[in-house]
C-alpha cells in the first residue's frame, strides 16, 4: 500500500461508512457484480430457451438459415472480443500494481476492440437491412424461403442485438475508466470499479463464446 | 464468512497468463471453426458445445479471477447456469412430448385435418371387424354417442329433438350421405359432419371399433373396404387408422394463426 | 439487552429536515418508508378496481361498467396493480429494507445509492404502467397471454415496459439483499442466529435474482412481437403461444413465492415473540424456505395443464407441485407447536398471525385440488382459482403485511398505535375476507367462469355475499390506514421494546438513530431465546 500515489486518501474517500474496512466494501461490490451476472444469465437463458426450441425442432431449418449468416465476420469477431478480454484483464492487473499509464493504455486498446467489434456487426446489419434478412413479419428474402426461417432471424437479431447493446453499454463505461484512470483515482488500495467492469466485459465475451457456434457454425 | 479471515491479498493475473489463457482461447476458437467444416452429424453440436464451455470455463476462472476468488462467488455464478438448465429441461419436458405433430411440417398436415401421425395399432388391420372391436365401440357408443342417436341407434336420442337435420338412424340401411362402408364412416366420425363434432381426438382404434358396433346395428351392410377406399380414408398398408396423437396442440395453434373471422370448417 | 429507554434526541425521522432530504436519502429506513407510502397508494387504486370489479358481479347483467370490455379494462388493473406494484415489493421493499439491516446490525443494506436508484426505477416503471389509464386502457388481464396481447390495439406495450422496468427494481432491492446478508452481519451473528425474518428475505432475493430476468426478457420479447412481430409468440408467424406461457410462468410461479416467502417470515418472527416460547424448528424452518425456493422453480406447468402442453409435462408438473406440500406443512406445524403450552399474547400483529395461518392453510389445501390435473381440467379458469390465489396471496401476504406493520410500527415511529381500533380492523379484515372469498369457491366448483362480466342467475345469491364481503374488507383497510395515520400524529411514545422482543431492531431505540445502532451489537445468542418470562421491557402495558 505504500508505494501508490495517495492511497491513503483513496482508502479513506472510498471506503463508504456502513462497512468495516476497504476490503470488505470491495468483497461487496464484487460479489453484487456476480450477482448482477446471474441476472445477466438469466435474461440470456430466455433467448438461450428461443433458439433451443428451433435448433431441436427444425434442424433442417437451422441447418439452411445459418448460411444466411458469414461465419467469418462471426469468427473475426470472436477473436476481436477474446483480445480485448485478454487486454481488459491486462487493466486490471495494471490497476493492481498502480501502473497509471498502463492502466489507461490497455483500457484504451479494450475500447478499440470493442469499436472494431461494433463495426464489423455493423457491416453485418447493413448487409442483412439491404437484402431484406430480417426478423420474423420483416423477412423478404426471395433466395431462402422455407418456413420458420424468419424465425431464425428473429432470434439472431435479437440475440445480438442485446449482445450488441451490452457491448455499447460497456465502451461506456470503460470511458468512464479511462477518465477516472487519467485523474489518478486507480491504484493498489482501490480498484474497485476496474475489477468489477472487467468482471462484465468478461462476460460479454462469454456469451459471444457461446453465440458465435451456436448461430453461425449450424452443422 | 468462513472465508473472511483469508489474506487480504489479491490476487494479480500475472502478465505471461494472461497471454497463455488469450493465446488457448484463440487455439480453441480455430479448433471450433475447424470442426464445423468436419460432418461428424451430431457430434458437431456437442463438440461445439464442449469447446465453447471449454473457453468459457478459462475465462472465468482466470481472466474472472474465480480460481483465486472466495467460493461464495463461484457458487453464486454456477446458480444461474443451474437454474438456466431447469428452465430449458422442464419446458423441453413439454415440447419433446407432445408428439411428432408438432416436430414435422405443421403446414402439410393440418390442411387435410386428417392422419397424421402414426400411432400403431392393437391389431393388425382394425378396419376389419371383429368380436372385441364390437364389444368396445358398444362401450364407447353408450357414453359418446346415445344422447343424439338413441340407445338403439335409431337417431332418437334426448338430445335429437332440437337437432335438425336429425341424427343419422343407424337401423335404416339408406341415405348415408358419405356412405356405409368401414372406412367412410371411420372418415365421417374423424371429420365430424352437420351438427356431429370431429372425434378425430380418439385413438384410431377407438374410432374403428364405434365403426365396427355402429355397422352391426342397421341391416347387414355388405360393402368391404377395397385398398382405395382405405387409402381415402388416408389408411394405407403401413399406417394403421392412426390417431391424431397430440394434434389438439397443434390444431389449436393453426387455429390460433387463423385470421380472425374466417368460419371453421364446423 | 434490556437497553435504556428512548431518551435520545435525533434519529433517523429528525436527523435531517425538508423534503429533499428524504428524496436523496440514502438512508435505508427512509427508503423504506417511501416505499410504504407509494405502495399504499398503489393498493388504494388496485383496491378501487376491487371493488369496482365486485360491485359490477353484485347481479347479472351490467351494473356499473357500460361494456364487458370496460369489466375486462378493470380487473386487468386490478391484477397488474396488485401482483406487480403491492404484492411483489410489499414486504421485502417496505418492511424488508426498514427491518433486515437491523436485524442484521448493520448500519445500511450494501449498496444505499442502488437502494435509493431501485426506489426510483419502481416509481418509473410504475407510472408508465399507471399513464396507460388515461391513454387507454388494457385488457389482457395481468398474465399478458400471446397471441392476444400481440393483438390486442391497447396499450399493452407500455404496460409491458413498465413491468419490464420495475422488474429492475425488483432485482436491484434483491441482488443488495443478498450481498447485505453475506457481508453486514453483526459480530456473532452466525448462520444459525439469523431471524428467520432474514432467512425468508434471503431466500425471496435469491428468486428475485434468478427469475426476475426471465421475466424481463420475455416481456421485451414480447414488445417486439408487438412492435416488429418477431413471431417467436405469434401462431400467426410460425410461432409457439403455449412457449410464451412457459416464459411467463417460470416467473410467475416464482412470484408467487416472492409474495408469500416473507409474508412466512414476518409470521415466523411474531409467533414466538406472542408465545413467548423459542421457536419450534429454527433449522426446520430455515431449511423449508430453501425448499420451498427451490421448489417454486420446477413448478410452473402446473398454470399450463389445460393451454396443450404434453400429459407428459402434466404428469412431471403435477407430481413436482405437490413436493411444495412437504416444507409448506413443516412451517405451519413448526408454528403451531411453537404456540403450544406458551403464554400467548393476543395483540394485533398475534390475531393477525393467527389469520394468517387460518387462511393460508385453506389456500395451500385448496390449491391440491389445483394442483391434481384430474380436479384442476374441471376447475380451471373458475372462480376456484380465483378464490385460491387470494386467499393465498390476500390472505397469506397481506394478512402477514398487517402483522408486520403492527408489529414493526412502534420500532420505526417511534408511536404506539390504539389497540382497540387495530383489533377491530383485523376482526373486520378477516371477516370479511373470508366473506369475499369463501363463496368463490363454491362459484367455481359449480362451474362459474372467471373473467366475465355476466354470469348465469343461478350464481346471484353467492356473488352478492361476496360483493358485501368485500365491502367489509374495504371498510377493515380503512380503519388500519386512518388508526397509523392518527398514531403516528399523537400516538403514545412505544418504548424501545413494546412487544419484548429478541432480534437485534428492538436493542435499537425507537426510532432508531440515523445509523441504526450506537453501538454495533454483538450477538451472543439465538434471536428466539425467550424463556417463558410474561414481563415486558420497556413501558406500554
Amino acid at each position: 500500500m505504500a508505494h501508490s500515489t495517495g492511497s491513503v486518501t483513496h482508502l479513506e474517500r472510498h471506503h463508504a461508512h456502513h462497512f468495516k474496512t476497504a476490503h470488505e466494501e470491495f468483497e461487496a461490490c464484487k460479489q453484487g457484480m456476480w450477482i448482477f451476472l446471474v441476472t445477466e444469465v438469466l435474461f440470456f437463458a430466455g433467448m438461450f430457451m428461443a433458439y433451443a426450441v428451433l435448433r431441436v425442432l427444425y434442424p433442417d431449418m437451422m441447418k439452411a438459415a445459418h448460411q444466411l449468416l458469414d461465419w467469418k465476420k462471426g469468427a473475426l469477431n470472436t477473436v476481436i472480443l477474446i483480445t480485448s478480454s485478454l487486454t481488459m484483464a491486462l487493466a486490471v492487473s495494471a490497476a493492481q500494481r498502480g501502473e497509471k499509464q498502463k492502466i489507461i493504455r490497455y483500457l484504451w486498446m479494450t475500447l478499440i476492440c470493442a469499436g472494431g467489434f461494433m463495426v464489423v456487426k455493423y457491416f453485418e446489419y447493413a448487409h442483412k437491412i439491404h437484402e431484406h434478412i430480417l426478423p420474423g413479419a420483416l423477412y423478404q428474402y426471395k433466395e431462402l424461403t422455407m418456413a420458420k426461417v424468419p424465425l431464425f432471424l428473429s432470434v439472431y437479431f435479437v440475440m445480438t442485438g442485446i449482445h450488441g447493446l451490452h457491448v455499447l453499454i460497456g465502451m461506456g463505461v470503460i470511458y468512464w475508466l479511462i477518465r477516472r484512470a487519467s485523474r489518478n483515482e486507480f491504484g493498489p488500495s482501490y480498484f474497485t470499479p476496474v475489477e468489477i467492469t472487467g468482471l462484465y466485459w468478461h462476460f460479454v465475451d462469454l456469451v459471444w463464446i457461446y453465440l458465435f457456434p451456436l448461430l453461425y457454425l449450424v452443422s | 464468512m468462513s472465508d473472511q479471515h483469508q489474506n487480504h491479498q489479491h490476487h494479480i493475473l500475472s502478465n505471461s497468463m494472461a497471454f497463455r489463457i488469450f493465446g488457448a482461447l484463440i487455439v480453441l476458437t480455430v479448433v471450433t471453426v475447424g470442426v464445423a467444416q468436419i460432418d461428424l452429424g451430431a457430434l458437431n453440436f456437442t463438440v461445439a458445445m464442449l469447446v465453447a464451455s471449454v473457453k468459457a470455463s478459462l475465462v472465468c476462472m482466470f481472466f474472472m479471477g474465480l480460481k483465486y476468488d472466495h467460493k461464495e462467488n463461484t457458487v453464486i455464478f454456477s446458480t444461474s447456469v443451474i437454474f438456466m438448465a431447469i428452465f430449458m429441461i422442464l419446458t423441453f419436458g413439454d415440447l419433446l412430448t407432445r408428439g411428432d405433430v408438432y416436430v414435422k411440417d405443421l403446414s402439410k398436415i393440418i390442411p387435410d385435418g386428417a392422419v397424421a401421425a402414426s400411432n400403431q395399432s392393437k391389431y393388425e388391420k382394425p378396419w376389419v371387424s371383429n368380436d372385441e372391436l364390437v364389444s368396445a365401440g358398444k362401450t364407447l357408443y353408450t357414453s359418446a354417442c346415445v344422447t343424439c342417436h338413441g340407445a338403439e341407434g335409431q337417431g332418437n336420442g334426448p338430445a335429437a329433438a332440437g337437432l335438425n337435420p336429425k341424427p343419422r338412424n343407424f337401423t335404416a340401411g339408406e341415405g348415408w350421405k358419405n356412405g356405409r362402408k368401414p372406412s367412410q364412416i371411420f372418415v365421417t366420425l374423424t371429420k365430424g359432419l352437420n351438427a356431429m363434432p370431429a372425434f378425430g381426438t380418439l385413438s384410431g382404434d377407438d374410432r374403428w371399433a364405434l365403426v365396427h358396433y355402429v355397422r352391426t346395428l342397421g341391416p347387414h351392410a355388405g360393402e368391404v373396404d377395397g385398398a382405395e377406399d382405405l387409402a381415402k380414408a388416408g389408411v394405407g398398408a403401413g399406417g394403421a387408422g392412426a390417431a391424431e396423437k397430440s394434434i389438439p396442440v397443434g390444431v389449436a395453434i393453426d387455429l390460433l394463426s387463423e385470421p380472425a373471422g374466417k368460419p371453421s370448417e364446423n | 439487552m434490556a437497553h435504556t429507554s428512548s431518551a435520545h434526541g435525533s434519529n433517523y425521522l429528525n436527523h435531517s429536515h425538508g423534503i429533499k432530504s428524504w428524496l436523496t436519502t440514502l438512508d435505508h429506513k427512509r427508503i423504506g418508508l417511501m416505499y410504504f407510502v407509494v405502495i399504499m397508494m398503489m393498493f388504494l387504486l388496485g383496491g378501487i378496481f376491487a371493488l369496482l370489479v365486485r360491485w359490477e358481479l353484485f347481479a347479472p347483467g351490467l351494473q356499473f361498467f357500460s361494456s364487458p370490455d370496460k369489466y375486462n379494462q378493470a380487473f386487468t388493473y386490478h391484477g397488474a396493480i396488485m401482483v406487480f406494484m403491492v404484492v411483489i415489493p410489499l414486504i421485502p421493499a417496505a418492511i424488508g429494507n426498514c427491518v433486515l439491516p437491523m436485524q442484521l446490525g448493520a448500519k445500511d443494506v450494501a449498496f444505499p445509492r442502488w437502494n435509493l436508484i431501485s426506489y426510483y426505477v419502481y416509481i418509473l416503471g410504475a407510472t408508465i404502467a399507471a399513464a396507460t389509464l388515461f391513454i387507454n386502457q388494457v385488457d389482457t388481464g395481468w398474465t399478458f397471454y400471446a397471441p392476444y396481447s400481440i393483438r390486442t390495439g391497447t396499450s399493452t406495450t407500455l404496460v409491458l415496459l413498465g413491468a419490464f422496468i420495475m422488474g429492475f427494481s425488483s432485482i436491484l432491492t434483491g441482488l443488495n439483499f443478498i450481498v447485505t446478508v453475506h457481508k453486514l452481519r453483526a459480530p456473532g451473528l452466525t448462520w444459525d442466529r439469523l431471524p428467520l425474518f432474514i432467512w425468508a428475505v434471503y431466500a425471496t432475493s435469491i428468486i428475485q435474482v434468478l427469475a426476475t430476468p426471465v421475466l424481463a426478457i420475455t416481456l421485451l420479447l414480447l414488445v417486439l412481437e408487438r412492435t416488429i412481430g418477431i413471431g417467436i409468440f405469434d401462431p400467426k408467424l410460425g410461432g409457439d403461444p403455449v412457449l410464451f406461457q412457459h416464459f411467463f410462468w417460470f416467473y410467475s410461479h416464482p412470484a408467487v413465492y416472492i409474495m408469500v416467502l416473507p409474508a412466512m417470515g414476518v409470521i415466523s418472527d411474531v409467533i414466538p415473540a406472542f408465545s413467548r416460547k423459542p421457536i419450534f424448528g429454527y433449522k426446520a424452518i430455515a431449511a423449508a424456505t430453501f425448499g420451498i425456493a427451490l421448489v417454486a422453480f420446477v413448478v410452473w406447468g402446473h398454470h399450463m395443464f389445460v393451454s396443450g402442453q404434453s400429459e407428459f409435462a402434466n404428469f412431471v408438473f403435477s407430481f413436482l407441485t405437490m413436493l411444495v406440500a412437504v416444507p409448506t406443512g413443516v412451517k405451519v406445524f413448526s408454528w403451531i407447536a411453537t404456540m403450544y403450552k406458551g403464554s400467548l399474547r393476543l395483540d394485533t400483529p398475534m390475531l393477525y398471525a393467527f389469520g394468517f395461518l387460518f387462511v393460508f392453510t385453506i389456500g395451500g389445501l385448496t390449491g391440491v385440488f389445483l394442483a391434481v390435473v384430474s380436479t384442476d381440467v374441471h376447475l380451471t379458469a373458475t372462480y376456484f382459482v380465483v378464490a385460491h390465489f387470494h386467499y393465498v396471496m390476500v390472505g397469506g401476504t397481506l394478512l402477514a403485511f398487517l402483522a408486520g406493520l403492527h408489529y414493526w410500527f412502534p420500532k420505526f415511529s417511534g408511536k404506539m398505535y390504539n389497540e382497540g381500533p387495530a383489533r377491530l380492523a383485523s376482526w373486520l379484515i378477516m371477516i370479511g375476507f373470508n366473506v369475499t372469498f369463501f363463496p368463490q369457491f363454491i362459484l367455481g366448483a359449480l362451474g362459474m367462469p372467471r373473467r366475465y362480466a355476466d354470469y348465469l342467475p343461478q350464481f346471484t345469491s353467492l356473488n352478492q355475499v361476496s360483493t358485501v364481503g368485500s365491502w367489509f374488507l374495504g371498510v377493515g383497510f380503512l380503519i388500519v390506514l386512518v388508526n397509523i395515520i392518527l398514531a403516528i400524529r399523537n400516538g403514545k411514545p412505544a418504548g424501545d421494546n413494546p412487544w419484548g422482543a429478541l432480534t437485534l431492531e428492538w436493542q435499537a431505540p425507537s426510532p432508531p438513530p440515523h445509523e441504526n445502532f450506537f453501538h454495533e451489537p454483538v450477538v451472543t445468542e439465538g434471536p428466539y431465546e425467550y424463556r417463558g418470562e410474561k414481563a415486558l421491557m420497556g413501558g406500554n402495558a
